[in-house]
Parts: structure tokens; C-alpha cells; sequence
């Protein structure tokens, strides 16, 4: 490893430091060092290499101690990061414990993190659409946070740069409210789900379920055979890491190739304490790190400073850099550092029996996980008494039949059948929320961790809105699917925290006005144009699509412009 | 006093001697983490798991040391009042066992075995005999013991090496999907 022991502040000085190695940080690097610029990637965890660092990643169910489960007493140490459906035996080591790394919920919040290089783009669900118009131009229609200061042609091109690249497989449906990609093959629906989005297209105007659009190489292209990544051989065992780098993170796509250019010094184990301002220059020049291992402040001096700290840790190391010229955090002038932090809602689902399709079945595993309905509420005006509106996974299966209760011969041979039992059919929601000043995130006042920052106090709830939308997904999916025929269908709500749809947004806004925003439309602060923020706290609202594609796209669209001005000497 | 009589006012009383010690005594055989068992605790779980999955022309569960998994998933991955519940319906069996056949559940038969397994199947098999399994008639943690041993037992073996290789093959690399797959060839490649 590089630099741990650097004296010369020349030696700590760099065209850029990207703060984050996650899935924004990752794009910011590789777009930087792909410009020429050398880059210092600053990761507060350990690092994971590509492959080598995927203990568990050919591991079979039987070689797991406890078959995945993770221990009780893990569980009741961990309560919040033990909700989260990857948290395993097999994945466990990729996720912050509550216990390392606490914080202060003044209202419940699960806050589902992973502090190593390559961050939660290991554990990601890679699920991944375009946002279209409907979804930028949302809150200035229907009267709600900010405008966006970007429309759907703003980055349509930096969408289609990073699917290229990250490799995105779909189908071309053609729907004005989920636009195309640039996609390999697309996942194919199976029997039941291919039925059911027959059926909804023939009874529904503007309701669609096509293939799941996910991070898989379905079919690699040479851009991806470049970065050492083969097909996805349909394992979907992602969250161990992907030996055949057959997803998109981090680890297998964008700092590989980014160190392959000479161009980027990674650094783990660094904490950002706070990015360092220059009254003098009215710029920042730098970064304040803690070397976990030794516990020394070091600093980081560069042109240009990306933060990519995912979308909480990005408001606290903002709300912690403090000077006389922003005395309540990094460009904060207007005051909303911290605030109008949403989620996605998904605390509902629904799950039905399906008779007959019984010739089908499915061989092999479908990573993409099966079907998607696009957002159909709201979408081309406003007609329910809720604001905006909800997408949906839908998936279809059916596995072997056995008795799960009774005993002996008969019942041993039954577990081994091989005859197929029923389909099953199933859905989430996935609801946009509206974000409101009093959904916020701020320094707490006495709490302080291991490094001497202090704990995030984290206050977001649900609202009305959501409450509503959650009663209308259940009424219409409750409605299609008895419209499809499905039977004994059960649709539960849960009473799930906000953040553990690992989907927090917002906080660091983008706008056009410098009075209520922090980002203007090249993600860049109003109050400190050489920082740049485009990892999930930029966002201004968040739709109900999977947001991490709009963080490649809007990362890679800053980066062109911010190279693009500091080569003017604007920056 | 025919036999069924007999353990119905057996059973009665079993209420009030849940209190007292229900563990029969014995030296430690086993430590784990949260617990020491004795050789009669391991014993009899070591049958029941065997007479869940017993051992036929393929393994059995004392072949795939089902018992020992019972015990680990017991003590590393369950709530302590389950736990806790699990010793206290243990015990309640074995004396169910004892008051209904003056032996212990290792010296029962095969016949014996299934009646008292069938007592404390959730969908007890009417062509099957049991020992009387009309509801409220057994504590909560005696269901429970029973349930727990049975699940972890059928966990055990549906995620054993020897189930995951030679039964249902998992695949680490599949390597596609086959969105329609037809039933009959499947049928067709398992017959052939």
C-alpha cells in the first residue's frame, strides 16, 4: 500500500480526491484518472481486492457453521443491521456492525452501511433504471422540495456512458416513463410472470411489467472483457462478491481499471474528519483524514474534492467542516445542509398462489430476479389524493414439493422429490417519499465516536403521504392479481425504519437557487465551486426508481464538467 | 385403567411437575457455549433426529451427525428464552416418555418412536396412532422442543453436503437460466 507514512505535503497533494470508494466514488475515480488526473481515493475502511477478498465467494451451503444464519448473539448486539435481508453468514463481513460504528436515532432508523473498499456496491441489489422527464420534473409540478436544475436530456447521454461501461441488461420497452438503455440481453420473464404482464397489458392502460433491468453481464462486450469481467454465470450469490465479475461494483469494474491507468493512489483506512476551506482562497484545498490503524490526522491537498461518502456519511463530513466563512458546515449558507433527507418506502408486499402453468418451471437462477412495474400513479397527471407514486418487483416461482411437517422413511424420501410444486407469485413496493425540512440529519452535540466525530443523529419518519400510497399499492396490486386469477392472495404491510431500504437520498440538494440548495446542476457546491457531491445525498427528490444508476450518471457528468472547467482555470 | 386413560391422568399431573427439576440428572457429556448436556439429553435427541431422517439405503441423521447441528444451531443461533424453553420441553418429554412406557425414548420401539412423534406433528397422520394430540393437552415448550428438534433436524439434512450433492444437486455455477423450462424434460432426465 501506498503513502502511509507521507511527510511532504507536496507528496499529499493531488489533481483530486475522491472521498469513497462505493459505487459514486468508484465512477468518480475512474472518470478522473481516465481525464489524466491524478487521484487520491479516500476509503474510511479496509480495502477488498477483486476476488482475493471474497472469502466466502465459492463457499457451499453446507460449509457455512451455521448454514447462513447469523448467530443469535451477533443478532442481539447488531438488532439494526441484522434486519437487513443480506446480512448472512456469507456476506456478514461486508456490513458495518451497529456496535462498531454507532449513531443516534431520535427517530428509528436502520442505517445499513459498509465501510470497506468498494462499499455497498458489493451488497447492492443492482437493479437499475433510468429515471425519465416525469420523474425530474416531478416536484416542480406537483409543488414539493426544489426543482430539479437538470431534465431527463441533461443526462440522458451520461446514463448511456456509464450502462456502457457497467453493463446493464434489459430489454428496449419502450415506455416514456422508464426510458431505454444502452442494454446487453435482458433477463426473460418465466411463465407466470410473462402471463401476468400479458394480462396487465391487456386490461391496464399505462401498466407494463417487463424484465428487471439489473448491473449483469448477460452478454459481455469487449468494454467489459477489458476490465477482466466474464458473464454472469447466474450464481446470485452477488453479495459475496462476484468472482467472474459478472455484476457491476466497485471492486470488479471502476477502481480496477482506475488503478490500471497509474493515475489513482488508494487510500483505506481514512476517515474524512472535515474538507478544508481557505477563507483566503475561497476554495477548499484539501481534506483532514484519521488514519484508523494509528489514529494521526493527516491532510490531503488537491484542486478538486469529490465526495462520495454515500449519502449520510456525506452530510456529516459536510455539517462537520466548519470555518468562519461557513460556520454550520460546508456551503451551507442557506441552511438546508442536513435536511429534506427521503427514502423509498417499501412497507408492503404481496404474494399470491397460482394455479396451473404447471408444464413450466425455470432452470438454472434469474439474477435480475424477474419482473418490474414501472411507476403508473401520477405518472402524466396527479389523480389519487397522494403525491407521486410507486414501482414494483414482481417475481414468479416454483420449486420441488415436499411436506415440511412429518417424520420417517417416507417423509425423508418426500424432501428429495423432484416433483414440482405450485407457483407462487409475489411483489414489493418501492414508494417515492416527499422530501421535507423536517426529515434531517445533524451533528448530534455530545457524542463522539473512535475518531472524534461526532455520532449522526438521524430524525426521518414516514408521513401521510406514505401512508396512503401503501393503501393504494395493496388495493391495485391486490386487484391485479385477482384480475390475473392468482388465489389465496396475502398482502402484508410492514412497519419497517426508514433506511433499511438502504435507499436514503437528499440531505445535499441540488437546485438552482443558492438560497435553497447546496448543489447547482454540476452537482457542484453554490458556495465552494471546486467540491462536487454526487453520490445519493445530491439528490433533490427521489422517484421510486433503484437511484444507483442516477449516481454513476450524475458522477460522471460532473466529472466532465468539473475537468472541463479547472482546464479553463475556472476551478 | 386401559394405557390411554392412564397417560391422559399422567398428563394431567405434568402440569404441576413442571416446576420441579425436569432434567434427569447426569454428568455433563458436552459443553457447548450456553449449556452442558448429558449423555441422556444427547442420546435422545440423537434418536429423534434418527427417527425424523432415518437411516435407509441412503444416510441417516446419526450418519450425518444431525444431532450435533441441533445442538450448535441451539446454542449459537436461538433466543435465550427459547433456549431455555427447549430444556424445560425436553424434559417434559422425557417424562412423557417414561409415564406413557416405563423406558426411555431410545429403548421404545420403532412403533413406540412413530405413536409418540406423531403426538407432536402438526398434522398428525389419523392412520398413524399417537399418544393424544388433541390441542392445549401439552405445554408450549413441549410443542416446541419437539418443533425445534424437528426443524433443525430437517435443516440439517436439506442443507447436508450429502443431501446437496447426491438428493437435489445445488449448483455454485449454473451458468443460465431457463426461463420456460419444460416439466417433462426434467421428468424425462431424472427417469432416464
Amino acid at each position: 500500500m501506498a503513502n502511509l507514512n507521507i511527510d511532504s505535503a507536496k507528496e499529499r497533494t493531488f489533481d483530486a480526491i475522491v472521498i469513497g470508494s462505493g459505487i459514486s466514488g468508484g465512477w468518480a475515480a475512474k472518470e478522473l484518472t481516465d481525464k489524466g488526473l491524478k487521484v487520491i481515493m479516500l476509503e474510511r475502511g479496509r480495502d477488498v481486492k477483486h476476488i482475493k477478498d471474497y472469502p466466502t465467494t465459492n463457499m457451499y451451503p453446507w460449509e457455512f457453521k451455521h448454514r447462513g444464519q447469523i448467530p443469535q448473539d451477533i443478532q442481539d448486539a447488531n438488532p439494526v443491521v441484522s434486519r437487513c435481508y443480506a446480512f448472512r453468514e456469507d456476506a456478514q463481513h461486508f456490513f458495518v456492525k451497529d456496535q462498531e460504528h454507532p449513531y443516534v436515532q431520535t427517530k428509528p432508523f436502520d442505517w445499513i452501511r459498509g465501510y470497506q473498499v468498494g462499499g455497498k456496491s458489493l451488497l447492492w441489489a443492482r437493479q437499475t433504471q433510468r429515471w425519465s422527464n416525469f420523474d425530474f420534473e416531478g416536484p416542480a409540478r406537483d409543488g414539493f422540495a426544489v426543482d430539479w436544475p437538470i431534465r431527463y436530456n441533461d443526462i440522458a447521454p451520461w446514463y448511456s456512458h456509464v450502462e456502457k461501461f457497467a453493463g446493464i441488461s434489459g430489454n428496449k420497452d419502450g415506455l416514456a416513463e422508464l426510458p431505454d438503455g444502452e442494454f446487453l440481453p435482458g433477463f426473460p420473464l418465466n411463465a407466470v410472470e410473462d402471463y401476468f404482464s400479458k394480462h396487465v397489458k391487456g386490461h391496464y392502460k399505462n401498466r407494463y411489467v417487463i424484465s428487471a433491468r439489473c448491473a449483469h453481464l448477460s452478454k459481455p462486450n469487449q468494454i467489459h472483457i477489458d476490465q477482466g469481467r466474464v458473464q454472469c454465470q447466474n450464481r446470485n450469490l452477488c453479495q459475496r462478491g462476484c468472482p467472474f465479475g459478472g455484476y457491476f461494483s466497485s471492486n470488479a469494474s471502476t477502481i480496477p481499471w482506475a488503478l490500471k491507468s497509474g493515475n489513482l493512489t488508494l487510500r483505506p483506512f481514512s476517515v474524512v474528519e472535515s474538507i478544508i476551506y481557505d477563507d483566503k482562497k475561497g476554495e477548499a484545498t484539501g481534506v483532514r483524514i484519521v488514519d484508523t490503524n494509528t489514529k494521526q490526522t493527516e491532510e490531503y491537498y488537491a484542486k478538486i474534492i469529490f465526495v462520495n461518502a454515500a449519502c449520510l456519511n456525506t452530510n456529516l463530513i459536510l455539517l462537520n467542516s466548519k470555518s468562519s466563512r461557513f460556520p454550520n458546515g460546508l456551503g451551507n449558507d442557506s441552511g438546508v445542509l442536513g435536511k429534506y433527507v427521503a427514502f423509498h418506502n417499501y412497507s408492503a408486499h404481496i404474494g399470491a398462489e397460482v394455479e396451473g402453468f404447471e408444464e413450466w418451471a425455470t432452470d438454472g437462477r434469474n439474477p435480475a430476479g424477474g419482473g418490474y412495474i414501472p411507476r403508473f400513479r401520477n405518472v402524466f397527471k396527479q389523480e389519487t389524493d397522494f403525491l407521486r407514486g410507486y414501482a414494483c418487483g414482481l417475481g414468479a416461482y416454483r420449486g420441488y414439493k415436499h411436506e415440511n411437517d412429518g417424520f420417517g422413511e417416507s417423509f425423508k424420501a418426500g424432501l428429495a422429490s423432484k416433483d414440482y410444486g405450485p407457483w407462487y407469485v409475489g411483489s414489493h413496493m418501492m414508494g417515492e417519499t416527499i422530501p421535507k425540512a423536517s426529515n434531517f440529519v445533524a451533528l448530534d452535540s455530545a457524542k463522539k465516536d473512535a475518531w472524534g466525530m461526532p455520532l449522526l443523529n438521524i430524525s426521518v419518519d414516514y408521513d401521510d403521504n406514505d401512508q396512503k400510497m401503501q393503501k393504494d399499492y395493496v388495493e391495485q396490486l391486490t386487484e391485479m392479481f385477482t384480475s390475473a386469477g392468482f388465489k389465496n392472495i396475502k398482502a402484508e404491510t410492514n412497519h419497517q425504519a426508514p433506511g433499511l431500504d438502504i435507499h436514503e437520498m437528499g440531505g445535499v440538494r441540488m437546485g438552482n437557487d443558492p438560497k435553497t440548495s447546496m448543489l447547482n446542476k454540476w452537482n457542484q457546491l453554490h458556495a465552494c465551486k471546486n467540491v462536487f457531491v454526487t453520490d445519493g445525498s445530491s439528490m433533490t427528490s427521489t422517484s421510486c426508481q433503484n437511484p444507483s444508476l442516477t449516481y454513476m450518471a450524475l458522477t460522471a457528468r460532473a466529472v466532465d464538467n468539473a475537468v472541463s472547467e479547472l482546464k479553463k482555470g475556472n476551478i | 385403567m386401559d394405557r390411554r386413560s392412564a397417560i391422559r391422568n399422567l398428563a394431567l399431573v405434568m402440569g404441576s411437575a413442571a416446576i420441579l427439576p425436569y432434567c434427569t440428572p447426569g454428568k455433563p457429556t458436552a459443553h457447548y457455549t450456553h449449556f452442558d448436556v448429558n449423555l441422556d439429553q444427547q442420546n435422545l435427541v440423537a434418536e429423534l433426529a434418527e427417527t425424523i431422517i432415518p437411516k435407509t439405503t441412503s444416510p441417516g441423521a446419526r450418519d450425518l451427525e444431525l444431532d450435533k447441528f441441533v445442538w450448535l444451531m441451539l446454542d449459537d443461533c436461538t433466543k435465550k428464552e427459547d433456549r431455555d424453553a427447549f430444556f424445560k420441553g425436553m424434559g417434559e418429554f422425557s417424562d412423557l416418555v417414561t409415564k406413557s412406557y416405563n423406558k426411555t425414548f431410545s429403548e421404545c420401539t420403532k412403533d413406540e418412536k412413530h405413536t409418540i412423534l406423531n403426538t407432536f406433528e402438526k398434522k398428525p397422520k389419523p392412520s398413524q396412532k399417537n399418544i393424544d394430540s388433541s390441542d392445549d393437552k401439552y405445554s408450549k415448550e413441549l410443542k416446541g422442543f419437539y418443533g425445534n428438534v424437528h426443524w433443525l433436524t430437517v435443516f440439517g439434512y436439506t442443507e447436508s453436503k450429502y443431501f446437496m450433492t447426491k438428493e437435489i444437486v445445488w449448483e455454485l455455477v449454473p451458468g443460465r437460466y431457463n426461463a420456460y423450462f419444460p416439466v417433462k424434460n426434467l421428468k424425462a432426465a431424472k427417469n432416464g
